[in-house]
């Protein structure tokens, strides 16, 4: 029973890992507390949802597409909007990002109202069965989307002309740009990649659970503790961020109850903070404390 | 100057109808709010988001004492104000260790986290929230005396921070903002310092979350610690000038009634009409009114 509880709980981690990592980049490269996270994430759920009421899509299938929406919404906002104020100071672009949250909140309510809407799919509730385990169908596929989504932006960051561009502007935004380095462009990038992960992260959400513009919210409480388990600013940090919270959250609940299940993530994340603030897996990648 | 404003505010209440009266009580709400957070975050430099945490946190004191113990609502609104301060003393120490936006997530980590719990407990009422009992006044008694209460506890803020400014204290506290190393070396106490700022400014926030219970007459965990109104008065004190006296309370007076005049027209567009107003605030006056004015002064005196 626990067990099945747990797997249930960790299964839902590969989700995570992509919920968080964005938010983790955005600050690692520029030093931005994203709080548009959250509605990034219901931004990607909604597209995905209207992709299916009127075409009949895949919520699998409409991933690229909500993907590259995305970008291309993200890097607008960050190369005409975030770059005119981050450098006056980080305070200034953190609060800008509270404001597009809430306007991107204000049209999801305006679009699809407040209701709570689900894609069926008809293998909604298929599942396998493996040593008396049920493992829902659904969701092992949003795990593993999930996790390789993560994991192709660490190759991109890692592999590629651009990625290594980004990393060197999170190392030094001044080496960087003496080097060639085109800062505004790769900031630019940076955030349409964050936002692409995040509405990638929604459609699977889309995809398992039921949403609601009100989930913004929680997913952006949810990034934060994953960002700051797996280390501010490590991408790969994110997949064991994302992981140690679904299944502390699938602990809590076993032990406490469902009503536990925000709380236990939200402990943890201040415990994190307090005790390693620069994450569980340790060593800092780009961010500084 | 001031003493005209105060007369007028004083006048007020007896002359004007119920919504502007109710109206004026939210702007010294909310101006109660930033110019708390002015404490911690314009002078010291430690942007605490999560603040309103102590708004619920009086909130809950105020009302858990009144409905569960039936207290008077006097003891309760000092327990609001009591409480509030001593969860700031508790969490200052682990938490105001942390530097910059570790130091902000941690205040929201805090509010997030306070809001489950009390979601969670039995004698706060959960997720129904708690119904306060009825104060005993007409409507237009009551009104007033909530207007008079809110202005009493605005004008004690104000006056803290007016003192706060002056002290050793303030000057510490803007050592800390400009190089909080450099505090340490010449022998502030940096530590004791941010705590009694978060102190004090927990102390103003609470007096307001119980004020703010018993004016409702409803506390709902949803609204008490929504991180929506946190960003809302930390906007204010930045519209204003963070680290001034009167900029927080100008920065309320603008964006509460602008606010409450065009939402009042538009409730469906209510937060993108604060989300565009924030962006505006940010492009437009991001060093806030009060440097703003000062400038323009000073342009002209050169002139």
């Amino acid at each position: 029973m626990l067990t099945q509880q747990l797997v249930d709980a960790l299964l839902i981690g590969g989700v995570y890992a992509a919920v968080g990592v964005g938010f983790s980049l955005i600050y690692g490269v520029m030093n931005i507390i994203n709080l548009a996270h959250g509605s990034l994430i219901m931004m990607g759920a909604y597209t995905t949802y209207q992709m299916f009421v009127s075409f009949q899509l895949n919520p699998f299938l409409s991933i690229p597409l909500a993907m590259v929406i995305w970008f291309v919404i993200g890097y607008a906002l960050q190369r005409f909007v975030l770059n005119r104020v981050i450098a006056t100071g980080v305070l200034m672009s953190m609060i800008l990002t509270y404001g597009v949250e809430l306007i991107l909140l204000n049209v999801a309510l305006l679009l699809w109202g407040a209701d709570y809407r689900t894609i069926n799919l008809p293998y909604s509730n298929a599942s396998l069965s493996w040593d008396g385990l049920a493992i829902p169908v659904l969701h092992l596929a949003a795990f593993g989307a999930g996790l390789a989504l993560t994991a192709l932006l660490y190759l991109y960051l890692t592999r590629t002309r651009m990625g290594r561009a980004i990393q060197a502007t999170a190392l030094n935004r001044e080496a960087a740009r003496m080097v060639g380095v085109r800062v505004d462009h790769v900031y630019g990038v940076t955030y349409g990649l964050a936002a692409a992960l995040a509405a990638a992260a929604g459609s699977l959400l889309a995809a398992v659970y039921t949403i609601t513009p009100g989930m913004e919210n929680d997913y952006l409480g949810k990034a934060f503790v994953i960002a700051v388990l797996g280390g501010l600013g490590n991408v790969w940090g994110a997949i064991v961020g994302g992981l140690v919270l679904a299944l502390a959250e699938g602990l809590g609940v076993a032990t406490l109850g469902p009503s536990y299940q925000l709380a236990t993530g939200f402990f943890i994340f201040v415990l994190v903070l307090v005790i390693r603030p620069h994450g569980l897996v340790g060593k800092r990648f780009y961010a500084e404390l | 100057m001031l003493p005209l404003l105060a007369a007028a505010l004083i006048v007020l209440p007896f002359v004007a109808s119920g919504y502007w009266v109710r109206l004026a009580t939210d702007v010294f709400l909310f101006a109660i709010l930033a110019e708390s957070v002015n404490l911690i975050s314009g002078y010291a430099g430690y942007a605490a988001l999560g603040n309103v945490v102590f708004l619920g946190t009086g909130a809950y004191a105020t009302g858990t004492l009144m409905v569960d113990l039936h207290l008077p609502f006097l003891v309760g609104l000092a327990a609001a104000g009591l409480v509030s301060a001593a969860y700031a003393a508790l969490l200052g120490l682990p938490i105001l260790r942390l530097r910059g936006h570790y130091f902000v997530m941690g205040t929201i980590g805090i509010d997030l986290l306070t809001r489950e719990v009390v979601y969670n407990l039995g004698f706060t009422g959960g997720g129904q929230g708690l119904n306060m009992p009825i104060a005993p006044w007409s409507p237009p008694a009551l009104y007033a005396v909530f207007y008079f209460a809110m202005l009493a506890v605005l004008a004690a803020c104000v006056l803290c921070t007016f003192y706060v400014e002056r002290s050793r204290l303030g000057f510490g506290l803007r050592a800390i903002r400009a190089d909080e190393e450099a505090a340490t070396v010449v022998g502030i106490p940096t530590t004791a310092y941010k705590v009694t700022a978060w102190v004090l400014s927990a102390f103003f926030t609470g007096l307001a979350g119980g004020l703010y219970a018993y004016w409702q007459t409803y506390v709902d965990p949803g609204v008490v610690f929504d991180i929506v109104t946190s960003v809302q008065f930390f906007v204010m004190m930045m519209l204003g000038g963070m680290g001034t006296l009167w900029g927080p309370l100008i920065g309320a007076c603008v964006i509460e009634v602008l606010g409450q005049l065009i939402w009042g027209q538009f409730p469906t567009v209510h937060y993108l009409v604060l989300g565009l107003l924030i962006v505006a605030i940010v492009l437009g006056l991001p060093r806030g009114i009060v440097a703003w004015i000062s400038e323009r002064g000073q342009r002209r005196a050169t002139a």
